[in-house]
């Protein structure tokens, strides 16, 4: 199952699009489209965790109502400060759940991811934040 | 009642997407760091154009099927093309791509 996961997902992702592209239900487009989803070239697939396939997915998806409070934020903000930060990077031997990471991190206006850095353990992330409250009071 | 209703929150929604479109690119003038241009720009980009993909979506529903195609690429790709600008940025001998294989 594990093995086939991959083969299965990138199937129906591409029949799904064929799907969109075209409108049309019928069973002849169905089966042009699923030939093309086979025909069409694939990376070499792996075994795939289900599990973290999901969450990564999730976390993917909670990250879009995110982008928008982070924008606002960013509207609103009087200042605003650079910072270099990071974060513990996933297997890079699973590139989908790395895909999904960097998208998840770049989507926020907060963050952007700028590669790997500590040997590829961590995700580089330069992140523009408002400037905290108190840099506002002088005196 | 219902038609303007949706004929309403569609005219919110692309005013927003237009507002957010004029504030990520304005900063594309002015003197900043390029890193930052680049998070304005991900506002504007992506958040603002998939408001407005969403307003259309309400005003011509019949045309759903490719919107949310434009709505799907949109976010997809605008996300990882920032990604790709920004790590084009770094000098090359400090960067590591998140794609190199070892």
């Amino acid at each position: 199952m594990r093995r086939l996961l991959p083969l299965l997902l990138s199937i129906a992702f591409r029949l799904a699009l064929w799907c969109l592209l075209t409108s049309d239900l019928s069973w002849l487009n169905l089966l042009i489209g699923l030939v093309i989803a086979l025909l069409l070239p694939r990376a070499r697939s792996r075994p795939m965790p289900l599990g973290a396939l999901l969450l990564a997915t999730a976390r993917s998806l909670l990250a879009i109502p995110q982008a928008y409070l982070e924008a606002l934020r960013l509207i609103f903000a009087p200042a605003v400060v650079e910072i270099e930060a990071s974060e513990p990077a996933t297997d890079r031997a699973l590139p989908l759940l790395v895909f999904l990471d960097v998208f998840r991190i770049t989507l926020t206006p907060f963050t952007i991811v700028l590669g790997l850095e500590d040997d590829g353990r961590r995700y580089r992330i330069h992140s523009l934040m408002p400037a905290p409250k108190q840099d506002g009071s002088r005196l | 009642m219902q038609g303007s209703l949706v004929d309403h929150t569609s005219l919110l929604l692309l005013g927003a997407g237009l507002i957010l479109w004029f504030w990520g690119s304005w900063p594309l003038l002015e003197n900043r760091s390029y890193l930052s241009k680049l998070h304005a720009l991900s506002v504007a980009d992506t958040l603002g154009s998939a408001l407005m993909l969403l307003g259309l979506l309400l005003r011509i529903p019949g045309q759903w099927p490719l919107l949310t195609l434009a709505l799907l690429g949109l976010i997809v790709w605008n996300t990882i093309f920032g990604y790709v600008l920004a790590a084009c940025s770094l000098p090359a001998r400090d960067r590591t791509p998140v794609e190199e294989q070892r």
